[in-house]
């Protein structure tokens, strides 16, 4: 079998298995684990179109998140819309932003941009928390109702399992893969990579450079907001800090940089090494571990700071993992296994 | 009818008159040679004609149409491509890639585009080296690479800026054959140099600049027996 | 009237402190062109290094600025040579995120070891008013610390034209190349740079611990004003960012006052942006990006 069959034989054998998840595993927590690589690939795919393939480095990608799950949230807490067209609606309220934005923000070049995009992500963030009428204010918006999904009286699913959401999720995941993949595969990844690489230089070789920045953010925008929607629908609740924040921002990025800019699965080995992490930070799994290991009594004071703390570190993790990763890889986990896997030719005498 | 006219033109930067008040036209199928001592404004001259600033005063005309203040994806898209002083590859994409960037701009069809590219590499000798890393070229095939990604954009004027520059002997003869090559497919060329040779052996015409201001204009064999040509490259006592 | 003084002169003063961050940044922009995401942390870290010596010491917070600074100022040169010295030469965007990741390991291990709740120094005089006349009357702290910024700025203005390695910081702030050529040891200079900008980020940190809750993440808020009071005066001048602290002090004050506290920061964000779009180089302008 050729290389290539190989491959889709793989991914259609991985596929088969994702897909089968929900009927085998009956525990709710590995759902949401499963839930929560979704999303994370889901994001770190989305902000890989603009920052990765089109060098555009936003730090406020949260602006668009946070449209999708307010916008989600808002109709259905004050008009009851069904989510799945509320996040059409997030979708197309998103477009109109994300070319606002990019109207102010790609005048600006290297950290000028990067500046403009944070500014403007707070400034959304905070007029969430000013504009109470709309949004609620500090206080979010929580939905805990789902209405349930019909297709013609028949009733699909009314979403009181994690079960519809692990299917959501996936088909997300892969909406966002497909989509990474028809960029790449297509006129429009080699411009995004050509204005990424010199933007002077793909300027005069006949690449608009407003137009094709405009259609890599659009796109970013549009998935990173089905993000949101899915998150809000999820979890039920949404505030500004939560789905507009800086921390939220930072963290859509880390996935791709981690994982590898600019490529097809870097977001995904991203996720694969995040999510996991900050899990097992969250759950206590590193304090427990090290207690049965006996490197740390439980009940010392250095255990119980542990078990009370570690939880929450898992922030100081992304921050760790960033700082590694741009000093010894900053190609990500994706060029070092490039790297090892077949050696580009790189150096010629 | 010439292929490319530059009227009266003119470009300040602040005070500074880095090009000033410079006409000359280009016929169709011909090689101008743009030469001068450093500083004069050739660079600054192909800038404006490319679209990447507008000229300060004065017109630039390509196939009788007004090309000023248009952006340089527009011009390039019009038939006119330029390559870099400084060298710009996409430096992580590869050889090959390169080029189809170039070629992507009348086509679609990544292999559409692939295979022109790959006739374009062959055509600069350098389809040897498809899949290699652009960033990782030694400077010679880097300014092939340049001329070949700029062929791929189908131009009908192509503008060489030091297309030489930094090339041994060996290297710039063979720029000096696809340059020629380059002539008997018919497409126009401007080129910037400071390699008097190969000035004098490619060039129909050519326009010196000096000081930003227009020095003459005339053939290889006018300019190089210029009295004015010699005193601004080598100063008054030599001439 | 009395209150449109009031926010105006409230706004100078909180400018000055403003500044004090602006300038470290600037310094550190200046001779480094590193776009520094972590400044609002090290102002974070400033701020509990001030705590502790309040609730732990005894020291009042404005006495240990004389150890906040020297303090910070060795912090900074070691996260300059542990760290930021390896991405000088990279690309933008890698110095950007470094920083950025700096900034999320030191506001989140003051988050373990402090917890994230809000922490306040209350001294004698930290709410203590001082009656200027035509019935106005300012923050007796917010004064006292516009005074020592005032001072450290002096202090700094004369060290950067009269010593040796002040001139030697400036020469690698306005050519790095030339700079190496003429002998200046250009990595000692960007610890320098980086101690100084972090020393003085610290210490306005310190100044402000009495009036302002203290939290792990007070930082990135601190963080986005240093770069719109850069970005405002000037990249890479030091008058820019004193003039531009000031600036967005009464702009935030006066927006307090008048539109709503709420909504103050927006309207620094939008000034931010338009700054950006339309005079990017800022008011002293200098530098291109």
């Amino acid at each position: 079998m050729s290389n290539t069959m190989l491959k889709a034989a793989a991914g259609f054998i991985l596929l088969a298995l994702l897909l089968a998840i929900p009927k085998q595993v009956e525990s709710p927590y590995a759902l949401h684990m499963m839930i929560l690589l979704f999303l994370s690939i889901s994001m770190g795919q989305s902000w890989n179109i603009l920052g990765g393939f089109a060098g555009q480095y936003s730090v406020g990608h949260a602006a668009y998140f946070g449209v999708g799950a307010y916008a989600t949230m808002m109709l259905m807490q004050a008009r009851q819309v069904p989510p799945w067209i509320g996040a059409w609606a997030g979708m197309v309220l998103v477009v109109a932003v994300a070319l606002a934005i990019g109207s102010i923000c790609f005048r600006l070049r290297g950290p000028y941009f990067v500046l403009a995009s944070i500014a403007v992500a707070e400034i959304l963030r905070l007029s969430a928390i000013n504009l109470t009428a709309l949004t609620n204010g500090a206080e979010g918006i929580l939905v805990t109702e789902l209405p349930a999904f019909k297709l013609s009286e028949r009733v699909l699913t009314d979403f009181s399992t994690k079960v519809p959401f692990y299917y959501i999720g996936l088909s997300l995941a892969l909406l966002t893969i497909g989509v990474t993949y028809g960029v790449q595969h297509s006129k429009l990844g080699y411009f995004f990579q050509a204005i990424r690489e010199d933007q002077d230089a793909a300027h005069s070789l006949g690449i608009s450079i407003s137009l094709y920045k405009n259609i890599a953010l659009v796109i970013s925008a549009v998935l990173t907001s089905l993000a949101g929607a899915y998150y809000g629908i999820y979890v039920g609740f949404v505030d500004p800090p939560t789905v507009l924040g800086l921390d939220l921002s930072v963290q859509i990025m880390l996935i791709c940089i981690i994982g590898g800019m600019g490529t097809l699965w870097g977001p995904v080995l991203g996720a694969l090494v995040l999510v996991p992490m900050s899990e097992a930070l969250r759950s206590n799994l590193v304090t427990d571990l090290l207690v049965k290991v006996g490197l740390v009594n439980a009940d010392s004071k250095v255990g119980v700071f542990l078990k009370e703390n570690l939880a929450h570190a898992h922030v100081l993790l992304y921050g760790i993992l960033v700082v590694l990763v741009i000093l010894f890889m900053p190609d990500g986990l994706m060029g070092f296994v490039k790297k090892l896997a077949r050696p580009r030719k790189q150096e010629v005498a | 009818m010439p292929i490319l006219e530059i009227n009266h033109v003119s470009k300040f930067f602040g005070g500074l008159a880095a090009v000033s008040d410079v006409s000359f036209s280009v016929e169709a199928g011909s090689i101008m040679g743009l030469i001068g001592p450093n500083g004069a404004g050739k660079t600054t001259l192909f800038n404006c004609i490319t679209g990447y600033y507008p000229p300060s005063r004065g017109e630039v005309f390509f196939h009788g149409r007004r090309m000023n203040g248009l952006d340089p994806d527009k011009v390039c898209m019009l038939g006119m491509v330029r390559t870099w002083q400084k060298v710009r590859p996409l430096a992580r994409l590869s050889v090959v890639d390169n080029v189809m960037v170039g070629a992507l701009a009348h086509t679609s069809s990544l292999r559409t585009a692939r295979a022109l590219a790959m006739d374009q590499l062959r055509v600069v000798g350098l389809d040897h080296r498809a899949d290699f890393t652009a960033g990782g070229l030694p400077i010679g095939e880097r300014k092939k690479l340049e001329v070949a990604r700029a062929l791929a954009t189908r131009p009908k004027l192509l503008l060489l800026d030091e297309v030489m520059g930094g090339l041994n002997p060996a290297e710039s003869a063979e720029i000096i054959q696809l340059i020629l090559d380059i002539k008997q497919q018919g497409l126009t060329q401007m080129v910037i140099e400071h390699d008097m040779k190969a000035i004098m052996r490619i060039s129909d015409r050519i326009v010196v600049l000096s000081s930003g201001e227009k020095l003459m204009e005339g053939t290889p064999q006018e300019v190089v027996t210029n009295p004015d040509v010699i005193t601004a490259y080598l100063g008054e006592s030599h001439a | 009237m009395a209150v449109f003084m009031q926010s105006l002169l409230s706004g100078i003063l909180i400018g000055g402190v403003y500044a004090l961050i602006g300038i470290g940044l600037t310094l550190i922009f200046g001779v480094m062109r590193v776009i520094n995401f972590a400044h609002g942390d090290i102002l974070m870290v400033g701020m509990y290094l001030t705590y502790i010596a309040f609730t732990w010491l005894g020291i009042d917070p404005f006495v240990s600025v004389l150890v906040t600074f020297p303090l910070m100022f060795l912090f900074g040169g070691f996260l300059q040579k542990v760290f930021i010295n390896r991405v000088l030469k990279a690309v933008s965007q890698n110095q950007i995120l470094l920083t950025i990741g700096l900034g999320l390991i030191m506001s989140n291990t003051v988050m373990l070891i402090f917890t994230s709740d809000y922490k306040l120094i209350s001294t004698s005089y930290s709410s203590s008013t001082l009656k200027v006349g035509g019935g106005v009357s300012l923050s007796t702290p917010l004064l006292v610390s516009f005074l020592i910024t005032a001072t450290i700025t002096a202090a700094l203005y004369w060290f950067l034209l009269k010593t040796d390695t002040g001139q030697a910081i400036r020469a690698t702030a306005q050519d790095r190349e030339a700079a190496t050529l003429m002998g200046i040891n250009v990595k000692r200079m960007s610890i320098i740079a980086f101690g100084l900008g972090s020393a003085l980020a610290g210490t306005a940190g310190a100044l402000i611990a009495p009036t302002y809750y203290i939290f792990p993440q007070v930082g990135s808020v601190f963080t986005l004003k240093a770069f719109v009071i850069t970005v405002l005066g000037g990249m890479g001048s030091v008058v820019g960012a004193m003039l531009g602290g000031i600036l967005i002090g009464v702009t935030e004050s006066l927006s307090a006052v008048y539109i709503s506290s709420g909504w103050k920061d927006v309207v620094v964000f939008v000034l931010f942006l338009l700054v950006l779009l339309f005079k990017p180089s800022g008011l002293m302008g200098k530098s291109r990006t």
